[in-house]
């Protein structure tokens, strides 16, 4: 592990840059970056239906860009672990509430349509409506939970 | 391997670089984010949207042209209930988890084993929503049974 890069690195570096990638996709593809739409892929090539294959490489290149994040940077969560989450539960109890909080988040930007880059970054960036209203109603679902979970914890989380 | 698959790849590597240096893919800033303590992520998202609406918003007027996919054409979405519905349903695994799709890949490329967990939840979840979207107007429009004769 090296330590050449501190993360996470400042937001206004990060965050223009992250912009750039969202107009230069479409700039250069047409295509409106969003990474929910690698997984349903998945599902598609399961029940033998057609597939876009440009998302898959889109998710395949995700993990190779933040694999080389990791080797420069170092990583605090390599391994087990899962911060706070997974100092608060045990093990099977971190892997079952992982699990069923996961298959909320597929189902959820299933329903939605997309998820917090399909709408929330990239949905936002061209202005749709639905990608608004997703956007404002997941942040203030998960902010809303979040506290209720800080509250049934004492604070744990 | 065509060049539109590469250029994707490209840019999902660009992303996920940029979501590993932000920290994105590490629970406790996303959890300390929706705790409203640390607003670094929020002001990621922010400027991020802040760089890319205007450059598309300019493109769009100009009728750009895209080198590998025709003119340049924005996906919108009227409004429908089912953001809202979607977006209470994902904000809550959002929550739970402090992951999402965009993260899951990057987390377990950051060596974090969990993420498989995730992945393959989420995965889960998309199939399930599929089942249960066809099973709905099935239901509703059922052919009406044929009239029996006398």
């Amino acid at each position: 592990m090296l330590d050449w890069m501190p993360v996470p690195l400042p937001w206004y570096l990060v965050g223009p840059l992250m912009g750039l990638t969202v107009a230069g996709l479409y700039a250069i593809t047409n295509k409106h970056l969003g990474v929910s739409g690698a997984y349903v892929q998945a599902v598609d090539f399961a029940r033998g239906r057609p597939i876009e294959r440009w998302r898959l490489w889109l998710l395949g290149g995700t993990f190779l860009g933040a694999a080389a994040v990791a080797l420069v940077a170092g990583s605090p969560q390599a391994g087990w672990g899962y911060g706070a989450l997974g100092e608060y539960l045990s093990f099977p109890a971190l892997v079952a509430t992982l699990f069923v909080g996961s298959v909320l988040i597929g189902f959820g930007a299933r329903w939605a349509g997309a998820c917090t880059s399909g709408h929330g970054l990239t949905g936002c960036s061209t202005r749709s409506r639905g990608s608004f209203v997703a956007v404002v109603t997941f942040m203030v679902t998960a902010v809303a939970v979040t506290f209720l979970l800080h509250a049934v914890t004492g604070g744990a989380l | 391997m065509s060049r539109l698959n590469v250029v994707c790849g490209l840019f999902g590597a660009a992303f996920g670089f940029l979501f590993a240096a932000a920290g994105f893919n590490q629970y406790d800033v996303i959890h300390r984010m929706l705790l409203l303590q640390d607003f670094a992520p929020f002001l990621v998202m922010g400027s991020a949207m802040a760089t890319a609406l205007p450059i598309l918003w300019l493109l769009e007027r100009r009728r750009w042209r895209t080198p590998l996919g025709g003119e340049l054409d924005l996906r919108r979405w009227p409004v429908e209930r089912k953001h809202l519905w979607g977006g209470l349903v994902f904000g809550t695994g959002w929550a739970i988890t402090g992951a999402c799709p965009g993260t899951a890949s990057t987390t377990l490329a950051s060596g974090s084993l969990l993420g498989i967990v995730l992945i393959v939840g989420m995965v889960a979840g998309i199939a399930l929503r599929d089942i249960v979207a066809e099973r709905r107007p099935l239901r509703s429009h059922q052919p009406l049974p044929e009239p029996t004769r006398p």
